[in-house]
Parts: C-alpha cells; structure tokens; sequence
C-alpha cells in the first residue's frame, strides 16, 4: 500500500485526492507555487512545499521541482490530478525510473492516447467505431482534398499532439479547406510543437458523450456513461450521468465496446473513451482521456463508488475489488461547473471572494477549495467549484440542481451563475436532448 | 477617591515616566501598568507544513537594510562543495554579486547559488544538509553601501 501521496495539483482536485487518500491511512504532501501559498490544499496537507513562481511553467509543470519535492518529502507515490503533468507520458517515465507509483496508467498507454491518430488507428483495429478520416497525418493540401472528397464535407483538420479541443478547424468546402490548410499547420507547430493534421468527418449535430472505465491491468470495467455535450469552445460547463440522449440499447453496446478494447490493452487506472454520437445514435470514439476527469462525480453519485480511492486502491498493486455486476447505476446525477468569470463575456474575474456560501443538503455534493475570504489568483483555470445534485431521477436532480444554485451566493467576483441557472431553464437542456452546439450557437438569454 | 480625583491621578501618572505605580487609598487599591510594545507570538505547531519548514528568525531586524539571498528551486541545501570542505561562506564573510554562496541539491543536480549582491553575510540561515523550498530565506546578508 501506499505510504506517503504526493499530490502534484492545486485547487478542488487536490482536495479530493487527498481526502480519498487520508480515507485511506496514507499521509499526504502537496506542491504549490506561491501564488496558491494561503491555499486549503496546503492548510490540510500533512506536508507542502513551495516549488516554484505562480506561472504554471515554473511550478506544477515544473518536473524537477516536484520530483524534488518528492524526493525530500519521501513519498511514494505521485497523483497527477487532472491537467498539469497529468497525460505528460514523459513525467509518468521519469516517476516509474525514480522507482515511484504514479497513480494514473502506464507510461505508454499515456503515449499512445496522448497521439490522437495512433489512438484512432489502434481503437479501429480493437473494434471501436472510428470516424471516417484520414488515415495517417497528412501533409500536403491535395491529399486533404482527396481525402475530403471521399468523406464529404465538412470535414474536421485536427493536430495530432492537441486535445481537450484544441487545435481543431471546422471546413465546410474545397475553398476553404485550400485557405485553412497551411494556417492550420502553423497554429499546430506553434501550440504543440508538431504540425502533423489529420482529418476526420465532421458531424454537425453531435452529442458528445464519454465512457468512464476504470482496470487494474488485467481486468476493466466500463462503470458508466457521460453526457458532455454542454460546451463552449469544448469547456464542458455542465454533464449528466447517465447521458439522457442515448437508449439503454445503446450505452450497452458503448460501454462493452470499451470495455472489451480497454481491456484487450490492459489498460489500469481510470481512463474516460469520449465519443461523438449523432442523431441515429451512431457512436465515434475521439479521444480517450488517461487521467481523473473534472466530472468524475456524477458517475460516482449516481454508482456509488469512490472512483479516486479505487484509483490509488489499484495504484498500490490491488486489483479491482468489484465486477461489472456490482455496478448499479441508479438515479440522475447533474454537474455544474462554477467559473469566476463574466457570464456574458467569458472573461476570467479573479479576485478575492468577499462573501461565500455555499449550499448542502439532501443530494447535493460540493467539490471546491475556495473559501469566504481566499483570494482567486489569475493564474490558472477559472472554475471554482463544481455544484453536483443527485436524485432518484433526471427531473429530481434537475430541480434540486436549481435550488442549490439559487442558494448559492458567491460576492466578490462575477461567476457564471446566471448562466447556468438561465441554463437549467431552457426547455431544449429540459429536454434531455442537446448538442455540442446548442450553448453556443443556439442558446439565447 | 471620587471618580475625577481618580481620573486627574491617572492622567498625572500616565505623563510621568513611570512603567508601574500601585496606590491604596481608602480601601480602593489601584494599580496602573504602562502597556509594552505589542509582541505577537504565532505557535509554530499552527503554522502549515510550508511555513513551519522555514523557520525564520524572528529577531528584530534592527540594520536598516537587510537583503536575503532565497532558494531559486526546492532541493537540499549544502553549505560547502563537498562534505570534507570548508562552506563557501560563513557569518561575516564579504561576498562579490556572482559568488557561490551555497548548493542546492534537486533531482541529483547540484545547483550552484550565487550572491546576487555584494555585501558581508550576516547570517546563514538555514542548516546544512537540510531541505528547503522555492524561495525560501537562505542568507540575511549586508549590502555594501555603494
């Protein structure tokens, strides 16, 4: 087991993991810049060392730095959260060689998910519906015509080393495709340092929904399916467990589609498949996330597992403690994340958080580390808490999801609140069917 | 004693330069004690982990201008090169800006620090051998005045 976790996060994720972990016996040591020095993570860890200057550059991307912060603490084991160094495969080597745990996958299922074409390519051959595209990178504008013409329009061009919906561009024709083609390039090489594209087919109405699994190597159990189609410039704002879109026909064959390919890959940890599904509810895989996702606990309310303490549970060398059988989905649970930024602009609003309360009760849960008084540095992402109500069905976690946020009060800092609560009123999110675009493109208030 | 004998008596001793005085008059027993300068005491046991580990000296910093030369990453700290040599600099010494002042062991790296003034170690901060964290006070040294 165990011993000592180093938590090389911040924020609300930090918190959770080591609340998974202090459930578990295991002392806990947190990393921080000295933006987040007055931070809860360091106030509840057993230990905290400062590595480095508030940029994320400088600190929790900082290697060095935090597996010296390691070394010095004598931990054991190292949870990445999410973001940061958490999908870096390089990171998970170097902490595999120190002869420490990385609470995550292996380095090189890290790698191979991290390359959204080999990904691609290896998920086609282990049986998992694969957009039709490219199949390798494409360098040269006439091959993307070629290739364009035999799919249809519009067609996607994507980087291969991006992600997290980055480094995406939309074509709809041959025209556009020549004037986009090169820039596209460019803007690859010069946010992941690699021009390599590859296209795929565009689905203009698409639900995007994930399935989370979770292996201990050997065995892999697909425990439950998201509904993320909730976005603005792929942030995901809100999700649901289970996806209210798709038929029950379908998760079965979407989570035992993953499960038999996760499994035949010996995948371990918690990894999510995320899917493009359209409107006959046909599924595509796009990427699948190596790492603890921001809306793990919608899958862990409406399952009632403790995804991160499995996670450390397996990081430790046990394998799972449960079978496919076990899991019992039952209720509606909605997520909805709280950003300090201008609900109309999108524009970040860090600050100091004048007055805060935050709300409780029957079936609602709150993921956060900001308190009345804790100044929001502007540093790093703008979500400050995720509000997650759970009932016994959609509608009940719907209206209790209202509620909580009504009865939410953030003063000090402007938050998408209003946005979200204007959100939970619309009939089309009342519905239960929505796509990728309904936020920002159909979405009026 | 009425109320503003009282009072005229307090103020007379008040601008005196008198730390303590005790009267009893009649009965009444009065006692006045000038107030101290405020010393706040915080329990190291209260502190977080982070600031419990850079025990800095809480003596007065009297000098008009003390300058601290601070930790550029986390990592151990080594006061000499070596463990059978004499430390870069001990209390007293005089620095140039550019001078190896201490080591910093991160990642198996040995990281050279340098003075990035010029001045006369004041104190040495931190133990030998000990760790330390980004930014953390390693040398209270005395800048030259020009």
């Amino acid at each position: 087991m165990i011993k000592k976790l180093l938590i090389a996060n911040r924020g609300e994720i930090a918190l959770r993991i080591m609340a998974s972990a202090k459930e578990l016996g295991i002392k806990t040591v947190v990393v921080f810049s000295e933006a987040d020095r007055d931070s809860m993570p360091v106030q509840l860890a057993d230990e905290a060392y400062c590595i480095g200057p508030a940029k994320p550059q400088d600190s929790y991307l900082n290697m060095a730095a935090v597996m010296s912060a390691a070394e010095i603490s004598g931990a054991d084991a190292i949870h990445p959260g999410y973001g940061f160094l958490s999908e870096n495969p390089r990171f998970a080597e170097i902490v595999e060689a120190e002869g420490l745990i990385f609470v995550g996958p292996s380095p090189q299922h890290i790698k191979l998910m991290g390359d959204k074409q080999r990904a691609r390519r290896t998920m086609e051959e282990l049986g998992v519906p694969v957009l039709p595209g490219s199949e390798g990178v494409v360098t040269r504008v006439g091959e993307a015509r070629r290739i364009a013409e035999k799919i249809g329009y519009p067609i996607i061009l994507k980087a291969v080393a991006g992600g997290g919906g980055r480094g995406m561009r939309i074509i709809n024709s041959p025209a556009e495709l020549e004037e986009n083609f090169k820039t596209a390039q460019r803007e690859a090489y010069l946010a992941f340092n690699s021009q390599d594209l590859y296209i795929e087919k565009y689905i203009e109405r698409a639900h995007h929904v994930e399935v989370q699994i979770i292996g201990d190597g050997e065995r892999v159990i697909a425990v439950g399916d998201r509904e993320c189609s909730m976005q603005r410039r792929h942030q995901k704002i809100v999700e649901e467990a289970p996806s209210p879109f798709i038929s029950q026909q379908t998760r079965e064959k979407m989570l035992t589609t993953v499960e038999r390919a996760a499994e035949r890959l010996g995948l371990r940890s918690l990894v999510t498949f995320e899917f493009l599904v359209d409107e006959d509810e046909n599924f595509y895989f796009i990427e699948a996330n190596t790492r603890i996702q921001v809306e793990h606990p919608i899958t862990e309310q409406v399952t009632g597992l403790d995804l991160v303490k499995e996670q450390i549970l397996i990081a430790s060398g046990e394998k799972l403690s449960f079978s496919r059988e076990d899991v019992k989905p039952f209720g509606h649970a909605i997520e909805a994340r709280i950003n300090a930024e201008d609900p109309r602009s999108f524009a970040p609003s860090p600050g100091r958080i004048q007055f805060l309360f935050l709300p409780g009760g029957n079936g609602i849960r709150v993921d956060t580390a900001v308190f009345q008084g804790y100044e929001i540095p502007p540093f790093y992402d703008s979500m400050i808490a995720k509000l997650i109500a759970y009932g016994r069905n959609r509608e009940e976690a719907l209206h209790k999801l209202e509620v909580a946020l009504h009865h939410t009060s953030i003063v000090g800092v402007k938050t998408n609140l209003p946005l979200l609560l204007s959100l939970l009123k619309s009939p089309q999110f009342r519905s239960g069917n929505y796509t990728t675009r309904f936020l920002e493109e159909e979405f009026i208030w | 004693m009425k109320i503003e004998e009282i009072k005229e008596l307090v103020d007379f001793i008040l601008s005196k330069q008198v730390e303590e005085f005790e009267i009893e008059v009649e009965g009444l027993r009065l006692k006045l004690v000038k107030p101290k300068p405020e010393v706040k005491v915080v329990e190291a046991a209260q502190l977080p982990a982070s600031q419990a580990l850079s025990q800095e000296p809480r003596k007065e910093e009297s000098e008009e201008k003390v300058h601290y030369i601070t930790a550029p990453m986390i990592g151990t700290f080594y006061r000499a090169p070596d463990p059978s040599s004499p430390p870069f600099v001990k209390e007293g010494d005089h620095v140039n800006k550019g001078d190896v002042v201490c080591i910093i062991e991160a990642m198996k790296l040995m990281n050279e620090v340098e003075a990035d003034v010029s001045g006369v170690i004041k104190e040495v901060l931190v133990e030998n051998a000990q760790p330390v964290e980004f930014g953390q006070k390693l040398f209270a040294i005395i800048p030259d005045n020009d």
